[in-house]
């Protein structure tokens, strides 16, 4: 069942996401991430795992351009992220959906703006921010907080927050860091079965969990990293639930 | 990248709108900044604009006299009369005769009239009043003039005997050079105030902008409400310059009223015209928005 090393899901040209040999060294003789390749397909779920400092994060901010690898290429929607210029960048982040480790809302604004602000960076017309704000606030049951500020919400509601705003743009690929890690099980469920959905409608979906419950529940392609090296890249086990 | 974001001014508005009310204090001191500069810039304005308007009644009654000689007939007076009119700068020719000039000599001498009544003739000569055009009113075109018209048969002198005024037009340059210089300065020294003062506010606001890019926001995005910020206080500290220095001028008005009159006669000061005073206001908006714009620049906003 297991498969060690890269066992793409997808014809390359179809992927969206495409790491070859990505390695990556924050202090000069170690590596966060070591010879990573893999891919990740359009609608395809991923679960990303392993412990604590294994380079979840760093997979995915590269794949975002928050960093850049220092060796290898990383494809995105097309573009080597390597190569993009500095003001291609945000052209590339509005079509990545990111939910973060520590969710990075803005506090000085409300529940409704930090969703909506990833519609006005593309520049929604208002009509349609607010009804596409209104109906992703009701889908993680926000909606009674939307004028309320960050800080004064739960760590579920945060993690919700962060989450509606990763997906209120329809992104074309989900990077979710530990999205669930402060939900109750119900409410990891529902909110996994909204990034589920994303999947569904096409969305390429990268989970970064530590809950083996959770992959074990979903049966998805599992991607363990140890030590910043690929340890594990089992495909799909189960058909959608 | 064509530039959707600009579809959604709300966006801007409200963000530049809560950023001046999170940061009052950083937003006060920008505004009093440029509020004091205007108030110095305006100052300078006043002055040089109340100097030159001196000048411009002065000068509309500014007149060459070409005495004639007395045995001119009717023909060569015309003859003359149309030269001179021909001659650079000129704009109207007056004649006055012998007459005049006797009367405006008593009228101007009240008094003192007796002093012609000895005299059996009328010894003030007739002269011709060179009017001249506005843009001729200074040393260089008076002295054109003078080479110009000397040599003409009939004129026995030609005295432009109001001196001063060139030498007024010199010092008006002067001041208006030399407040333009101070001006330069005081803008510049301001602008780096609130370059600095924005870059306080744009660092204390670094979470949110290392956020917003993360979720794709373009420098542009990033920048526009920074920038209407910067505006916003730039034209409340413009309007605030502008109020102080009308304030200052009508308390300052009356303290002074009698030297000025004294010094000035009939000339009272009046205000900056509607179009300098928009044109202070705007130059503090300008202040504003360049501060921002700069403290962004450094701020390096872009990667
Ligand atoms: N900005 C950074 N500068 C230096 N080292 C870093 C930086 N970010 C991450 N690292 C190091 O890279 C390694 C991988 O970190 P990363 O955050 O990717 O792990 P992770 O798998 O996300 O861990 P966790 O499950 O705790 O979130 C760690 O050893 C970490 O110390
Ligand atoms: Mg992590």
């Amino acid at each position: 069942m297991k498969h060690l090393g890269v066992e793409p899901a997808h014809a390359g040209a179809g992927a969206l996401v495409r790491l070859f040999h990505v390695s990556k060294s924050y202090l000069a003789g170690t590596w966060a991430l070591r010879d990573v390749s893999l891919e990740l397909g359009k609608g395809e779920f991923v679960f990303l795992t392993g412990p604590s400092g294994a380079g979840k994060t760093t997979l995915m901010r590269m794949i975002f351009a928050d960093e850049q690898p220092s060796e290898g290429q990383i494809i995105v929607l097309g573009r080597n992220v390597s190569r993009l210029s500095p003001s291609a960048v945000p052209a590339l982040r509005r079509r990545i959906g990111v939910v973060f480790q520590d969710f990075k809302l803005l506090s000085r604004r409300t529940v409704e703006e930090n969703v909506g602000l990833a519609l006005d960076v593309v520049g929604t017309p208002a009509r349609e921010r607010r009804a596409r704000v209104f109906a992703m606030l009701k889908r993680v049951g926000l909606q009674h907080r939307r004028y309320h500020h960050p800080l004064s919400l739960s760590g579920g509601e945060q993690q919700r927050l962060a989450i509606a705003r990763a997906l209120v743009n329809d992104p074309e690929v989900l990077l979710a860091d530990e999205p669930t890690g402060n939900l109750d099980p119900d409410l990891t469920l529902e909110i996994m079965d909204l990034i589920a959905d994303a999947a569904a409608r096409g969305t390429a979906v990268f989970v970064a969990t530590h809950d083996h419950g959770l992959i074990e529940r979903y049966g998805r392609r599992v991607v363990r990293l140890e030590g910043g090296e690929l340890a594990e890249d089992t495909p799909i086990r189960r058909p959608l639930l | 990248m064509s530039p959707r974001w600009l579809s959604r001014p709300r966006y801007f508005l409200r963000t530049a709108w809560s950023g001046l009310r999170e940061s009052p204090v950083t937003g006060g001191i920008s505004v009093v900044t440029i509020a004091l500069c205007l108030l110095l810039v305006g100052s300078f304005a006043l002055l040089v604009a109340n100097m030159e308007r001196i000048l411009d009644r002065f000068g509309e009654e500014f007149r060459v006299s070409a005495y004639l000689e007395d045995n001119l007939t009717d023909a060569d007076l015309a003859r003359l009369r149309e030269r001179v009119a021909a001659a650079p700068g000129v704009e109207r020719v007056d004649l006055v005769t012998k007459e005049a000039a006797l009367e405006r000599f008593r009228a101007s001498h009240i008094g003192r009239a007796a002093l012609l009544d000895g005299m059996e003739d009328n010894p003030l000569p007739a002269s011709l009043e060179l009017v001249l055009a506005p843009e001729h009113r200074n040393a260089d075109a008076l002295e054109r003039l003078a080479e110009a018209v000397d040599g003409f048969p009939g004129i026995a002198e030609f005295g432009y005997g109001a001196d001063w005024v060139s030498g007024y037009h010199g010092a008006v340059a002067l001041v208006r050079g030399v407040a333009m210089a101070i001006g330069a300065v005081l803008v510049l020294a301001t602008l780096l105030i609130v370059t600095n003062t924005i870059r306080l506010a744009v660092y204390a606001r670094r979470d949110e902008v290392s956020i917003l890019r993360l979720v794709g926001g373009s420098r542009t995005f990033i920048a526009i409400p920074y920038l209407l910020e910067g505006a916003a206080q730039g034209l409340v500290g413009g309007l605030v310059g502008l109020a102080l220095l009308f304030a200052l001028f009508h308390l300052a008005l009356p303290v002074f009223a009698g030297s000025l009159e004294l010094l000035l006669g009939y000339v009272s000061p009046s205000f900056l015209e509607p179009r300098a005073c928009a044109g202070l206001v705007a130059v503090g908006a300008g202040l504003g928005v360049l501060g921002s714009a700069a403290a962004l620049g450094q701020g390096r906003l872009g990667e």
